[in-house]
Order: structure tokens, then C-alpha cells, then sequence
């Protein structure tokens, strides 16, 4: 005889219920395996720090090493020579490029002036902007040779600004001068091929030289 | 109950590890030695530049005959020596056939080569050539100045003739004072 479903088949109670236990022993064991999978990537993690923290320190000392190598290869002498000689050099070319040379003014001189006018006195001077003046005071034969001086620097060029004053006739006609000119700087320049310098002495005489006195050295015309 | 402890221990460790070594190691010394090895790096390769440009430079100078080189050093000494020079001076007038009546330093020392004192422009370009003035009186013949001129600016130390007075005479023997300028390399 079949009994109703109603009726239990024992007096034994079943348990309440298996799945919710089941659920917590599942929840338990992940929250477990997360946890210890956390602690293994950081111990790795933790392990690959401190090994790249010793290579990173290897590292740099050995760079250390060959960084002061590289320094006791540096010669500060033979630094010390290379300075020397760009400064030796560099200065040397822009002297030289200023270096004056006024035996290129007394060949022009020489050749230029008229055999009628001479100086008995003559100053050359470099300026230190690389401008050279030159002032003197001479005796020409008469105004016509005065002239022709004045024309043949105005002619020329390279004696600029060249400006006659104390313009005096003296008793023989001849008339003194005294003059104050400006150089073009390759009249003086060194290196710029000027005219030979001619063997003529050029006719200075002392300042207050009587025309008699200039005799000795170039007697005017 | 144990099985929830272990694992919350170790999440507890793995936290603790992180925090008191792991970050701090990485943001702290590995930081500050990949700060340093950079550094190292760069001063390394400024080495190898410097020593490339060195073995180029010592190329170059070795290409330069050492002659020309000692001539350079003549040329623009580094020192002084105005009385080697004014020795030097002495004989060349003496082979010009100049007398040389006198001769002595100026009292004003220009400091700068490149350009005058008074321009006011400091440099230190312009204060790698030292100069000094030397004045000296001479007696001679308009030849004998020629070729003293030839002589002072050919001369294989850099002398510029700042200044030229001639004064004439009766006798064809002129009278002349010049200023000298010398330079040497500070």
C-alpha cells in the first residue's frame, strides 16, 4: 500500500538545508584564493623590486667607475694647451688684421707729392678705432705747388679729409703750411702691397728750417 | 572560522609587503637611481664628445708644423719680456743704421688689445692680449727709417707703430720719436 507523500518516510529529520552551506564554503575558499594570490603577486612583485633595485645599483656603480675613469682621462694640461693656442690664434688674426704698416704712407707720399712742397715735420698716428691722422707742417715753392699738393690728395684719395692751414708767404715767395689729413686704412693696412719704397729721402727738415735749411737734404725747385 | 583567518592574513601581508616595500623602493631609491644613472648617462656621452673632440683638436694641431707654431708663439708671447724686446729693438736699429737715442715703457698700460680702454667694452675676448707702450727716440737717416719701419712690421714679434714724429735737420740726419705697442697673450 502506497503511502501519500505527506508522510514521512522516517523519523529521522533531514537537515534544514544543504545549499546555503554549500554557497559560504564556496565564498570562503574564493575569498581564500584571492588572498593568497594577492600575497604571491606582491611577494613576486616584492622580489622583482628588490632584484631591479640591485641592478639599477649595480648599474650605476659601475657607470660610477667609468665615469671617473673618463675624468682621470681628461688631461687639463692638454685642455689648458688647446685653450692657449684658439686664444693665441684668434688674437693673433685680429691683431694682424689691425697690424699698421706706415711705410706704405711714405711710399705713397714720396710718390705723390709734387717736388715743390716738402714737410719739415710729420706726425703719424694710429687711432685706436683703426683710424690713422697725420699732421705736419712743410714749405711749398709758392700757392701754385701749395695747390697742386691739395689737389693731388684729393686726386689720390687715401689722404682724406687733408685740410691746409697756417698758410704763411714768407719773404722768398715760398709759403708755409701746416696740414692735418686722415688715412684710408689701406694706405697703412699690413698685407695690402703698397709701391716700393723708394730710396729718396723724404724731404723733412727741422720745423723752423729756413728754406735755406732744407737745402741739405732736398733743395726745392 | 580558520579558514577565513589565513586567508585575510596573508591579504593582510601581501597589503603590509606592498606598502612598506615595494612602493616605497620603487618611488624612492630605484627612482632616484634611474635619476643618477640618466645623469651618468649624459656625462658619459659628454666624455665620448669630449674625447672625440679632443683627438680631433690634437688631429688638427698636429697638422700645423710645429715651426709655424713656435713662430706663433713668438709672434704673440706669453709673457711680457719688453726687454728682450727692447734689446731686439737695439740691434735692429743698429742694423738699420738708426741711433737709438732712448727708449722706455709708457706709463700708461693699455690692458685690453682688442680695443681701447677708453671704448669701455668689457670682454673677455678683449682681455686675452695684454699690451704695453714703448717710446723710443731715434737719430737717422730717412733710409735708415725705412728700414727700420720694414723691420718693425715684418717683425716676428707683433709690434704696431702707434705713433711717428719726424723732425727734420740741416744735415739729412732726421730726428724721430715712435710708440711701440707690444702684446702678449695673458
Amino acid at each position: 500500500m502506497a503511502l501519500p507523500p505527506t508522510i514521512p518516510t522516517s523519523f529521522i529529520p533531514h537537515a534544514a538545508s544543504a545549499a546555503p552551506r554549500r554557497f559560504r564554503s564556496d565564498l570562503t575558499g574564493a575569498f581564500a584564493y584571492f588572498a593568497y594570490g594577492v600575497l604571491t603577486i606582491v611577494v613576486m612583485l616584492a622580489l622583482g623590486v628588490f632584484s631591479y633595485d640591485r641592478i639599477l645599483a649595480a648599474s650605476q656603480t659601475a657607470k660610477d667607475k667609468e665615469i671617473k675613469k673618463a675624468q682621470e682621462n681628461i688631461d687639463s694640461a692638454t685642455v689648458e694647451q688647446f685653450v692657449r693656442l684658439r686664444d693665441r690664434l684668434s688674437e693673433s688674426e685680429t691683431l694682424l688684421a689691425g697690424h699698421p704698416a706706415f711705410s706704405g704712407f711714405f711710399a705713397a707720399l714720396e710718390k705723390i707729392l709734387p717736388a715743390t712742397v716738402r714737410f719739415s715735420t710729420l706726425r703719424l698716428s694710429q687711432g685706436n678705432a683703426g683710424t690713422a691722422t697725420v699732421e705736419g707742417s712743410g714749405i711749398a715753392k709758392s700757392f701754385n705747388a701749395l695747390a697742386a699738393a691739395s689737389d693731388v690728395f684729393a686726386k689720390d684719395g687715401r689722404i682724406k679729409n687733408a685740410v691746409f692751414s697756417d698758410i704763411n708767404v714768407n719773404k722768398d715767395s715760398s709759403v708755409s703750411f701746416a696740414l692735418s689729413a686722415t688715412l684710408d686704412p689701406g694706405l697703412f693696412a699690413f698685407g695690402i702691397p703698397s709701391p716700393a719704397a723708394a730710396n729718396a729721402p723724404l724731404a723733412t727738415s727741422s720745423a723752423r728750417a729756413s728754406p735755406e735749411a732744407t737745402q741739405g737734404t732736398a733743395p726745392l725747385p | 572560522m580558520n579558514n577565513r583567518i589565513l586567508p585575510t592574513l596573508a591579504l593582510v601581508v601581501a597589503v603590509g609587503i606592498f606598502f612598506a616595500y615595494v612602493n616605497p623602493t620603487w618611488s624612492g631609491s630605484i627612482a632616484a637611481a634611474k635619476v643618477q644613472i640618466d645623469d651618468d648617462n649624459k656625462a658619459l656621452e659628454a666624455a665620448r664628445d669630449y674625447e672625440k673632440r679632443q683627438h680631433e683638436l690634437a688631429s688638427a694641431r698636429n697638422a700645423i708644423d710645429p715651426a709655424d707654431l713656435t713662430r706663433l708663439v713668438v709672434f704673440l708671447p706669453d709673457s711680457v719680456d719688453n726687454v728682450g724686446l727692447i734689446l731686439d729693438l737695439n740691434a735692429l736699429t743698429a742694423r738699420s743704421g738708426l741711433s737709438l737715442a732712448s727708449i722706455d715703457v709708457s706709463a700708461d698700460t693699455v690692458s685690453g688689445a682688442g680695443a681701447p680702454a677708453s671704448e669701455g667694452l668689457p670682454s673677455s675676448e678683449m682681455d686675452l692680449a695684454g699690451s704695453i707702450d714703448l717710446s723710443l727716440s731715434a737719430i737717422g737717416t730717412y733710409a735708415a727709417l725705412q728700414t727700420f719701419l720694414a723691420g718693425v712690421e715684418r717683425s716676428a714679434r707683433l709690434l704696431d707703430v702707434r705713433e711717428i714724429v719726424v723732425n727734420g735737420s740741416d744735415t739729412g740726419v732726421y730726428t724721430y720719436q715712435m710708440t711701440l705697442r707690444l702684446y702678449w697673450l695673458r
